[in-house]
């Protein structure tokens, strides 16, 4: 695992609008099978950062590269891998069922009960079996974030994308979301990356880690998040993973 | 290497051995070796299965498999999986066995055609239900709005007169010119074979100012600011703002029926009456452009026509039509329950019913007027 070539690999990326630097000298690698997190306080550019792994944004500078994808850039056609919005952005009009259905009828030649054999597997996966008939309105947010996953997996990606999955969920629907991210790595051997800032989750289901602060525009720390709590001299870091007061950290200007 | 489902077969026994890539790519091909496979296993009681030349495998692979297990299970056919050979291909489709649930499937929600018309009859007693219901508060609300002026939001009322009212204004003139150029056309080739062409200026002014010109000023009203309307509550009541009004304890009624319902009533007169003067001015261009009569002429026999009769009966009925739009608008937008799609139509249906609304009342007012002989 430790010689293989990462999955995802960042060089000297800048981000930003105009004038306005947002981040840069972001640098960074994703290992293949692990779940690696985005962190950071509100407005430190995660999100930002999710949009242009997935291609929705062009960086300033610098270089993302996904092995077997090159760089990420919209283009019509079967996506190289599957993203989860926060919502789940299911198509309201459509049952989960269909709303599964359509990347596999749109981009593989398959139609007829195989596509409705496959629908299931994945609802089943991720523990919505009995749903495939109702309407995205119909659902709690937790399971609206399980069909979009379902969804997401359709066409076998090996690389998923979650912006914020357990946001807004109550613990126990967030604890089975982070069960669910786990046994996608670890029995599927997806390769996931998580924008996110609920730390029991974090702790449960990241390998690896990086940390993006607003005042120092960039990564401040970089590693296994379980390490970093315990054992970061940054201030930030620290103040970040122990939930201590954002009053006592330090201004690292910018 | 291609997809390969090799069965050797004994009487009881046979040995499945899985080759090639098993994943969504070769999936058609995945799905006939299965089905060829399984016409082989017919009445096998026992299978040992191996994975080890499985070079790739995902999550549609597993399944088409795992489903193949799971009905040689259900044959009474046990089977013994090698995994030690190929762990990670064992892994994923154990997954995908033991995720499955066995549930009763639902009905499908695509219905006869017969049982849809039938559950659309259904519906229209309970929608007329919920005009009335909203007709009666929206009815309540006005008293109320007057006790308590703070329960409306009169701050949006500038910016909904200037949208509905000034913003329209180059369309509905444009129709009501257009109208008028054709009522002209119209009047001197049908009057004109009589040799009646100095009664075009009275044949505008009376179809215009008494029936065109509310007409068409209300249907341009109602498929732009309709639509504004319904889609602008339906989307407030889709992201739940509609309910945050509520839970802060006012009256979305009130809120936002009223001032939107006020500043219709008070600008759909105003477009209706420029839009008067645009339709004579196309009766006036039609007229000159195909007959020899001067303008100062037309404008003569123009304006011993605009009578107060004339110009009431038509002015007269704006506020109602303007009062309708604005109900069956808000009222839709109200009524919106679901997502994206909900409020498309919804917004359909209030443009629809509302110029539908609007010709009904017009009609309407037309023959109470002729029979009061005015």
């Amino acid at each position: 695992m430790a010689l293989a070539r990462p999955h995802i690999t960042v060089d000297d990326l800048r981000v930003g609008w105009g004038t306005r630097v947002l981040m840069e000298h972001v640098t960074f690698d994703v290992k293949r099978g692990s779940v690696f997190a985005i962190l950071g306080g509100s407005g430190s550019g995660k999100s930002t950062l999710l949009r242009h792994l997935i291609g929705l944004e062009r960086p300033q500078a610098g270089r993302i590269d996904i092995e077997g994808v090159g760089e990420p850039q919209y283009h019509e056609g079967a996506p190289p891998f599957g993203v989860l919005f926060q919502s789940g952005a299911l198509f309201s009009s459509m049952t989960l069922a269909e709303n599964l259905a359509l990347p596999l009828t749109m981009w593989t030649p398959l139609r007829g009960p195989i596509v409705r054999e496959l629908v299931q597997a994945k609802l089943d996966l991720v523990g919505l079996g009995p749903f495939s008939e109702h309407l995205p309105g119909e659902l709690s947010g937790g399971m609206k974030k399980r069909a979009g996953i379902a969804r997401a997996l359709m066409l076998e990606a090996d690389l998923l994308f979650f912006d914020e999955p357990s946001a807004g969920l109550d613990p126990i629907s967030a604890v089975e979301l982070d069960q669910l991210i786990l046994t996608l790595s670890r029995d599927l051997g997806i390769t996931v990356v998580i924008v996110t800032h609920e730390l029991p989750s974090i702790f449960l289901v990241a390998d690896d880690c990086i940390v993006l602060d607003k005042a120092a525009k960039g990564i401040v720390a970089r590693g296994d998040p379980r390490k970093l709590r315990d054992e970061s001299k940054i201030q930030f870091v620290h103040n970040f993973f122990t939930r201590s007061s954002p009053g006592a950290s330090t201004d690292q200007g910018g | 290497m291609d997809v390969n489902i090799r069965v050797d077969r004994e009487p009881d026994h046979a040995t499945i051995v899985l080759s090639g890539p098993f994943d969504l790519a070769h999936s058609s091909k995945v799905m006939h070796a299965v089905q060829s496979a399984e016409a082989h296993l017919q009445g096998c009681h026992s299978a040992d299965i191996s994975l080890a030349q499985v070079n790739r495998i995902d999550g549609t692979g597993a399944v088409l498999l795992a489903r193949l297990l799971d009905r040689l299970a259900a044959n009474g056919c046990r089977t013994d999986i090698a995994g030690g050979e190929n762990p990670e291909a064992a892994r994923v489709l154990a997954l995908y066995r033991q995720r499955r649930t066995d549930h009763p499937s639902l009905p499908s929600r695509t219905m006869n055609p017969l049982v849809q018309l039938g559950a659309t009859a259904a519906q229209i007693p309970a929608k007329i239900n919920d005009a009335f219901d909203f007709a009666g508060r929206c009815a309540v609300a006005l008293p109320k709005a007057a006790a308590a002026p703070m329960s409306v939001d009169w701050r949006s009322l500038p910016r909904l007169m200037q949208e509905i009212g000034a913003d329209g204004l180059p369309v509905a003139s444009a129709a009501n010119l257009l109208v008028g150029i054709i009522v002209g056309f119209l009047g001197v080739s049908q009057l004109g074979r009589f040799g009646a062409v100095a009664f075009v200026p009275e044949l505008v002014v009376v179809a215009h100012f008494r029936e065109l010109a509310p007409l068409i000023t209300a249907m341009v009203v109602a498929g732009r600011s309709g639509s504004g309307l319904a889609s602008e509550i339906a989307t407030m009541k889709v992201s739940e703002e509609i309910d945050a009004l509520r839970s802060m304890g006012f009256d979305p009624v009130r809120w936002l029926v009223v001032p939107r319902c006020l500043a219709l009533v008070l600008t759909l007169p105003l477009l209706t009456w420029i839009g008067n003067a645009m339709g004579v001015a196309g009766g006036l261009a039609a007229t000159m452009v195909i007959t020899n009569m001067t303008a100062r002429a037309y404008i003569h026999a123009t304006l011993d026509h605009i009578t107060v009769a004339n110009l009431l009966v038509g002015l007269v009925k704006t506020p109602f039509l303007a009062l309708a739009i604005g109900l069956i608008a808000c009222g839709q937008g109200l009524l919106t329950q679901g997502g994206a799609a909900a409020v498309g139509s919804r917004t359909t249906n209030a443009v629809v019913q509302s110029i539908l609304g609007v010709i009904v009342i017009s009609a309407l007012f037309t023959f109470f007027f002729v029979l009061l002989g005015i």
